[in-house]
């Protein structure tokens, strides 16, 4: 593999990467899409559904996983991280860590034996922790490759997945492999996370179970989800009065998070819908500074569940303190009624974090980060052109926004690499574009 | 011209078919009972393999189908899941996998139409699943292998708008070698943009914008630029698209000068339609509109603002000290509260890009002109992409003072006393519902985003529409800037709302979709076509006046018995299947491909003797289900 030549590399295995990678392929070039967890599909995958149409996600991202994994323009490799990506002399090298897997993927057939054999569990990554993982296992149901993984922080190494295994793929003596590949273009598509559940400490995550983030409660509002329905964490009570703070970890610049995280509006909105039709009896109370309902459709969705019952409370929470019962008491200022101090009790309370970048573009890419840490876009008119020569980017790699606009910002990218590299072909200086590399905000 | 599908060879004759049942994660099975229907539909004659799966569209489930057909040999495959929209071309590639042609493969919907539909109903769902399964397995009997009909094609695009989304996606579309026809209806290239003095967030001319793309179409040979030029006539299908072009404005209209253009004829193979929008035009008296002249819109704002001198916004020949900005004017109306617009509709959607246009351009003006007070009637501050929350933040610090308004109240524009023209009166909700009133010399109208008045272009490409009027994609998210016609394409604010970065992203996105459609020099065709049969037709013509797809059925003449007779034929590339010349023809000699009259026969028989589970469930116990 060392030296392996493409004509893309694309970093990151979610939906922007996904819808990238195809685009590319279609268009005849040879694509290496590049993931660092053991399954492509991204946050996407992990959601119940997705506003504002409530398709069933797995329904949506699956065929295109699928398709990009079948493509045959295009290579995935998966536990593989991306460490820097050079661009000089008109080449793109990306130096990539293969994590070991501890499994033989030419071998493993998907079987499971070794994950029904392992005497390991721990709390799931998949479920956001709220189920249990073997320490030997196939990340999720239609995790893709469907390729059994071995988590060394649990494993005892027993060696009951290695009898178990029909095929004898268990490699427990399987090293980080380090290599690099060439490039006529990359595309970053490395997505976002969510800053800590923690990280505002008057909030107090810390200190109750009950008090959750927005992917945990997807995990419990998806059909197939660790306990097939909506339960509290801390005593498995079915919640019946549920808070959704929003801007939890956005719009603070006491955070360091000044910007909009842009999604969180209209997921709680959602979720809070999804919560309506399991919990019918169940006190829904939105907590929101502005709400954010932009796209195509939102605010139509906005408006439904507003009749649907769904309350929306303009106020900021001062803070979150766990009572008894597991119950947490909300400090609120109710702008509404003048700024009136109110303390208000909920079971269950989903904080909307801030989505921050993944990606470290001045350590991977020597390149300055734009303000907001996320890779810069210095062309007003090439808005996916990241400023180094023939690297480009989508979706939250260039600020947060939601699927939508992550799937339409990934064929433009697509668009932007296949065009840089037409014109290379034919001898031209894609580099040469007009310079606007100045910070575009002015001071 | 059709690649194998004349020789249409019956599969062997003893179906073997694979049946293979989703429980969709509990979306299906949590109502459905999946097991009882794979267990009960192998009873249905030529059932050989029947299997439930937790997610049939992952990959463990598409590899068990592949796999079953190679060590079952089985020849036909139903899987009972999703709609057919979601997946069925999944399976179909799934199936090819196997190594089965794959339009021997037949989708039931047991989820939108079966567990979602009747989740009071465990056991009607359930009964009602295997008799569409058994439909399906009927159906299939009678199933040939079909191949996909491959047609030359034409390696040209048409963009329709010369805007900034039609010129990126024309220099993308370009760079890549694929050739461009831009159709722009005005003199001039450049569209809204050229407007805008100052864009957010870059604080760029717009057109310094327009003028770096427009140099770029006028400096690549692969662009044809027709300006002052509109559509006149479209007809073909993905690949083969035949446009007829015209001046803009009826030829020796007195006085116009049509700059030239002329009609034309063009052959392309995708269209991009970058149509832009319209600004929303206020009502007489709707925040004071021309009720007051001291009321404006915000492009009038905008050029206020840029042709300002040193001492200030002059309006009227009066100096303005106290500006007000009313945001969500033509958006986020209610039924009930705002006059409905002329399709009876109100403009129930939000606009996207006003909420910033406000701020940017209060803060650009507090910057120029320290003294002046603005201030902003809101209903929420909609800031929400890249830079946007910074015009927000600059703008408390610059002093500009905000209220907030319910949609349902929205504030009153009155006469003005003490000398000032106007006044705003409101509720303001950022306190506990103040009734406040503000005096003002100027209110700017952040009116927003409509759909453009595109009757003509609509009927023309046949193209849907939303209940907002702007272009409808097929889906959000699997097919954002595809319209349900094949190969016609959508770029920019002529889909909804966007900003221009948004817009951008969506041309090149529209580009991208295009050339990979254009890939090669031949298009692919679902084989779901009309066929006729030569020796069944006898010429009588009844199916012609049924077709509504000019073209699509055209007369050939053969020689008959030493005569010459004229007889049906079908343009594959025209017809859309629809079907309707079918049921005319006396003799049969008409059938649709994969969906042929025998096949909706043996359907029904499939319906009618489906194997039901058990005494318990039976037909007529489903019907006595509860209504709610």
């Amino acid at each position: 593999m060392q030296g392996a030549n493409f004509d893309v590399v694309v970093v990151g295995g979610g939906i922007s990467g996904i819808q990238a990678a195809l685009d590319l392929a279609d268009q005849d070039h040879k694509v290496l899409l590049v993931e660092r967890a053991a399954s492509i599909g991204g946050k996407m995958i992990s959601l119940s559904k997705t506003f504002p149409t409530l398709d069933c996600s797995s329904c949506i991202t699956t065929p295109k996983m699928s398709a990009a994994f079948h493509h045959r323009n295009i290579q995935v490799w998966t536990s593989t991280e991306v460490e820097r990506v050079e661009s000089r002399d008109g080449v793109r090298k990306v130096h990539l860590r293969k994590h070991p897997t501890y499994v033989d993927n030419s071998l493993c057939i998907g079987c499971r034996l070794c994950e029904y054999a392992c005497p390991v569990e721990y709390p799931d990554p998949f479920e956001e922790g709220l189920g249990a993982q073997r320490a030997i296992a196939v990340p999720f149901t239609n995790a893709l490759p469907q390729k059994a993984v071995l988590n060394p922080r649990y494993c005892i190494a027993c060696g009951a997945c290695i009898k178990a295994c029909p095929t004898d793929a268990v490699r427990f003596d399987q090293e980080e492999e380090r290599l690099t590949v060439e490039a006529g273009a990359v595309v970053l598509t490395t997505g976002f996370v969510l800053n800590a559940l923690e990280l505002k400490r008057e909030y107090n995550a810390a200190r109750s179970a009950n008090i959750i983030s927005p992917l945990q409660l997807e995990r419990l509002l998806a059909p197939h989800g660790p306990y097939g329905r909506v339960l509290r964490p801390s005593d498995g009570k079915v919640p019946g009065n549920v808070a959704f703070v929003l801007c939890a970890g956005s719009r603070d610049q006491s955070i360091g998070v000044p910007y909009c995280s842009r999604f969180c509006c209209m997921y709680s909105i959602k979720q809070a819908m999804l919560l309506s039709g399991a919990l019918p009896t169940a006190e829904l109370t939105i907590y929101y500074m502005d709400i954010r309902a932009f796209g195509k459709g939102h605010e139509q969705f906005y408006q439904n569940a507003k009749a649907m019952g769904i309350q929306f409370v303009k106020a900021k929470v001062a803070s979150i303190e766990p009572v008894t019962g597991d119950d947490l008491s909300l400090r609120v200022e109710l702008e509404e009624e003048g700024g009136r101090v109110a303390e208000r009790r909920h079971d269950l309370v989903v904080l909307a974090q801030g989505a921050i970048p993944v990606f470290e573009p001045s350590k991977a890419l020597n390149t300055p980060a734009a303000e907001d840490g996320f890779l810069r876009q210095p062309d007003p008119v090439r808005i996916t052109w990241t400023g180094v020569e023939g690297v480009f980017a989508a979706g939250c790699a260039l600020g947060p926004k939601d699927i939508v606009d992550s799937i339409v910002e990934a064929g433009a990218a697509a668009m932007e690499a296949s065009r840089f590299l037409a014109l290379r072909a034919a001898g031209g200086s894609p580099g040469k574009e007009p310079d606007q590399l100045t910070n575009p905000i002015e001071t | 011209m059709i690649r194998g599908s004349a020789q249409v060879e019956s599969v062997a004759s003893e179906p073997r078919i694979g049946v293979y049942v989703c429980r969709c994660g509990g979306n299906i099975s949590d109502v459905i009972d999946t097991e009882k229907v794979a267990e009960t539909i192998k009873l249905v004659p030529g059932v050989r393999v029947s299997k439930v799966h937790s997610f049939m569209c992952s990959e463990p489930g598409q590899a068990m189908i592949a796999e079953d057909i190679k060590k079952e040999q089985l020849n036909r495959v139903v899987v009972a899941s999703c709609s057919p929209f979601l997946h069925e071309l999944t399976f179909r590639v799934a199936v090819r996998r196997g190594g089965l042609n794959p339009y021997l493969y037949e989708h039931v919907n047991i989820r939108e139409q079966g567990s979602w539909a009747h989740h009071g109903d465990p056991e009607g769902a359930t009964v009602k699943a295997i008799r569409l399964v058994a439909a399906a397995v009927h159906r299939l009997y009678h199933a040939e292998p079909l191949e996909q009909i491959r047609l030359p094609s034409h390696r040209r695009a048409l963009v329709i708008g010369g805007g900034i989304a039609g010129l990126k996606a024309a220099v993308d579309l370009a760079a890549k070698g694929v050739g461009v026809v831009l159709v722009e209806r005005e003199p001039e290239l450049g569209g809204r943009v050229l407007g805008l003095a100052r864009l957010f967030p870059t604080d760029d001319s717009g057109r310094a914008q327009i003028d770096r793309l427009v140099r770029e179409v006028c400096n690549n040979p692969n662009i044809e630029v027709l300006t002052g030029t509109v559509i006149k006539g479209v007809s073909g299908f993905l690949g083969n698209y035949d446009i007829a072009v015209g001046p803009a404005l009826a030829a020796g209209a007195a006085g116009v000068d049509v700059g030239g253009a002329k009609d034309k004829k063009l052959s392309v193979g995708a269209i991009i339609v970058a149509t832009g929008h319209d600004y929303y035009r206020p009502s007489l008296g709707e925040y004071g509109f021309k009720r007051y002249t001291q009321v404006v819109t915000m492009p009038e704002f905008i050029d206020l603002l840029a042709g300002a001198s040193g001492d200030g916004i002059q309006w009227n020949g009066q100096r303005i000290h106290r500006i007000g900005f009313m945001h969500c004017v033509g958006s986020r109306q209610i039924e009930g509260i705002h006059p409905p617009q002329g399709d009876g509709k109100v403009n129930d959607y939000c606009s996207r890009v006003c909420c910033t246009t406000v701020l940017h351009q209060a803060v650009h003006a507090k910057r120029r002109f320290p003294n002046l007070a603005v201030f902003d009637f809101h209903q929420d501050i909609r800031t929400y992409g890249r830079l946007h929350e910074d015009y927000y933040r600059r703008a408390s610090e610059a002093g500009v003072i905000f209220f907030r308004f319910h949609g349902d109240d929205p504030p009153l524009v009155e006469e003005g006393v003490d000398g000032f023209p106007i006044q705003v009166r409101l509720k303001d909700w950022l306190t506990w519902g103040e009734e406040v009133v503000v005096p003002l010399d100027l209110l700017v109208l952040a009116v927003g985003m409509v759909a453009r008045d595109n009757r003509e272009l609509v009927n023309l490409l046949k193209l849907p529409t939303g209940a907002d009027r702007f272009f409808q994609e097929v889906h959000p998210k699997l097919r954002p800037v595809e319209t349900s016609v094949n190969g016609i394409l959508l770029a920019g604010s002529a889909q909804a709302p966007m900003t221009i970065e948004e817009t951008l992203a969506s041309a090149s996105a529209a580009a991208s979709k295009a050339a990979c459609l254009l890939a090669h020099d031949s298009v692919e065709l679902e084989p779901f076509k009309a066929r006729v049969d030569a020796d069944k037709c006898i010429g009588c013509g009844l199916c012609f006046p049924e077709c509504a797809y000019e073209g699509a059925l055209v007369r050939t003449s053969v020689e008959r018995e030493g005569k010459t007779v004229t007889l049906a034929k079908v343009n594959p590339g025209l017809c859309v299947g629809c079907g309707a010349c079918v049921p005319v023809c006396p003799t049969r000699a008409i059938d649709l491909q994969g969906w042929t009259l025998n096949q909706f026969e043996a359907m029904v028989d499939g319906l009618l003797s489906a194997p039901l589970p058990s005494k318990e469930v039976t037909s007529e116990s489903s019907s006595h289900g509860q209504t709610h």
